[in-house]
């Protein structure tokens, strides 16, 4: 009986160890090439059309709250992120104007007199186009995950420390382009979105950036 | 003349003094609970898209709503996003912040917050009085110190309406619409004495 418990935990840890020792942290030498590679390819992206799953997970929750839709970057920074499932819902970042249309009832918020909103909008860019390395905000630590590269922007910055402890961007390791982000709240709860059918410097037209 | 100015301000003095949600109606002492089944399965993750309008803006973002045990709810409400607004806990005795974002981080706003969240979640009630229409027995408890009337329909034994109310004048009614398996799909929460109404869709 000892012999089949004893077994039976070997088998757990080795299970436990080859689970973990897919997350392989970077050299530095291997760090920097990465980021370059990363920055490189973000002033080279000029459209990025992506459909998304995004995941919430609460601690206290039998389930995750899932939705879906659709994200359309386009140079310098217009942004539509547009929920279709559960419900309908967009937000479109345009010239210092946050656009709203709650499932048809729409609204403006002005960026330029709301900092909290602006810093939001500059980093929800940042995130999707993979460019956060900014040592003043974050610890920065680069990995390799499977196939991918795994980089965590640990906050250090007080103002977005009280609301994200961290961001995980997973990013393709051919592409160097952002497949999914990882905001992690706390330590039990965190949302998790990823990118599909991705399309990179495809036309975009400006009749998208419309409310 | 003078009989007539005395009958005009009793007039005045008594129609001042009633609260139109329980006028007219004949009271009855009781002693029963009433409770609000909506939020009252622990297996249930109740979450709910909001719309927030306050005549000048409109909000939107998710509520989320569970028992976590007897008596013990979670309520949470975080942007489309995903990122937390306020994170609460209540129970029969006690109240816990354990989030809330910086600007809405005042006790004015809390406590507003916590005055409505609590009610909307709070599941045994014992009522003091009871009040009868044709079609629906209004019970009287009180929460933190307001009055509330919970309005059952005598047909189909639903709860359909909590009206939170001073001694003279409604504050807030909460709404529960598209009734199915004790989950309400709409609930609908206006405030009375200002400008906000918060309309909820049941997404899961």
């Amino acid at each position: 009986m000892h012999k089949i418990v004893y077994f039976i935990s070997i088998f757990f840890v080795f299970i436990s160890l080859k689970s973990t020792s897919q997350i392989v942290e970077l050299s530095k030498q291997e760090s920097i090439s990465v980021k370059e590679s990363i920055i490189k390819t973000s002033k080279k992206t000029t459209s990025i059309t992506n459909k998304f799953i995004q995941s919430k997970h609460l601690s206290f929750l039998d389930k995750d709250i899932v939705s879906k839709g659709n994200l359309v970057f386009k140079t310098p920074n217009l942004i539509k992120w547009e929920y279709n499932i559960p419900f309908k819902y967009s937000v479109i970042f345009k010239d210092n104007q946050l656009l709203i249309n709650d499932d048809g009832t729409k609204s403006n918020i002005d960026l330029s007199a709301n900092k909290a909103f602006k810093n939001l909008n500059s980093l929800i860019i940042k995130s999707v186009k993979g460019d956060m390395f900014d040592a003043n905000k974050f610890n920065i630590a680069y990995f390799k995950e499977g196939k991918n590269y795994l980089i965590s922007f640990t906050s250090i910055d007080k103002s977005l420390k009280s609301f994200i402890h961290k961001f995980e961007l997973t990013f393709n390791s051919k592409t160097f382009h952002v497949s999914q982000i990882k905001m992690i709240e706390t330590l039990e709860d965190y949302t998790v979105i990823k990118f599909l059918d991705q399309k990179i410097n495809k036309p975009v037209s400006d009749a998208i950036f419309t409310n | 003349m003078r009989y007539l100015l005395i009958s005009i301000s009793l007039f005045l003095v008594i129609s001042c003094g009633s609260l139109a949600t329980t006028k007219d109606l004949t009271s009855k002492t009781n002693n029963e609970t009433v409770s609000n089944p909506y939020f009252s399965d622990t297996k249930t993750d109740y979450v709910y898209k909001a719309k927030i309008n306050t005549g000048k803006n409109n909000f939107g973002g998710l509520l989320i709503i569970k028992k976590i045990k007897e008596e013990k709810h979670r309520v949470v409400f975080t942007t489309e996003f995903g990122n937390k607004i306020f994170d609460f806990e209540f129970s029969k005795e006690s109240f816990k912040v354990n989030y809330i974002t910086d600007k809405l981080n005042k006790k004015l706003i809390i406590n507003a917050l916590k005055k409505d969240f609590h009610l909307l979640v709070s599941e045994f009630n014992k009522s003091e009085l009871q009040f009868n229409t044709n079609n629906k027995t209004i019970y009287k408890t009180t929460l933190n110190k307001k009055d509330n009337y919970y309005f059952i329909s005598k047909k189909t034994k639903n709860l359909t309406k909590i009206v939170m109310a001073s001694k003279r004048k409604e504050k807030m009614t909460i709404s529960f619409q598209n009734l199915e398996d004790h989950i309400a799909k709409k609930i609908k929460i206006k405030h009375h004495n200002f400008n906000m109404t918060i309309q909820l869709n049941y997404i899961n």
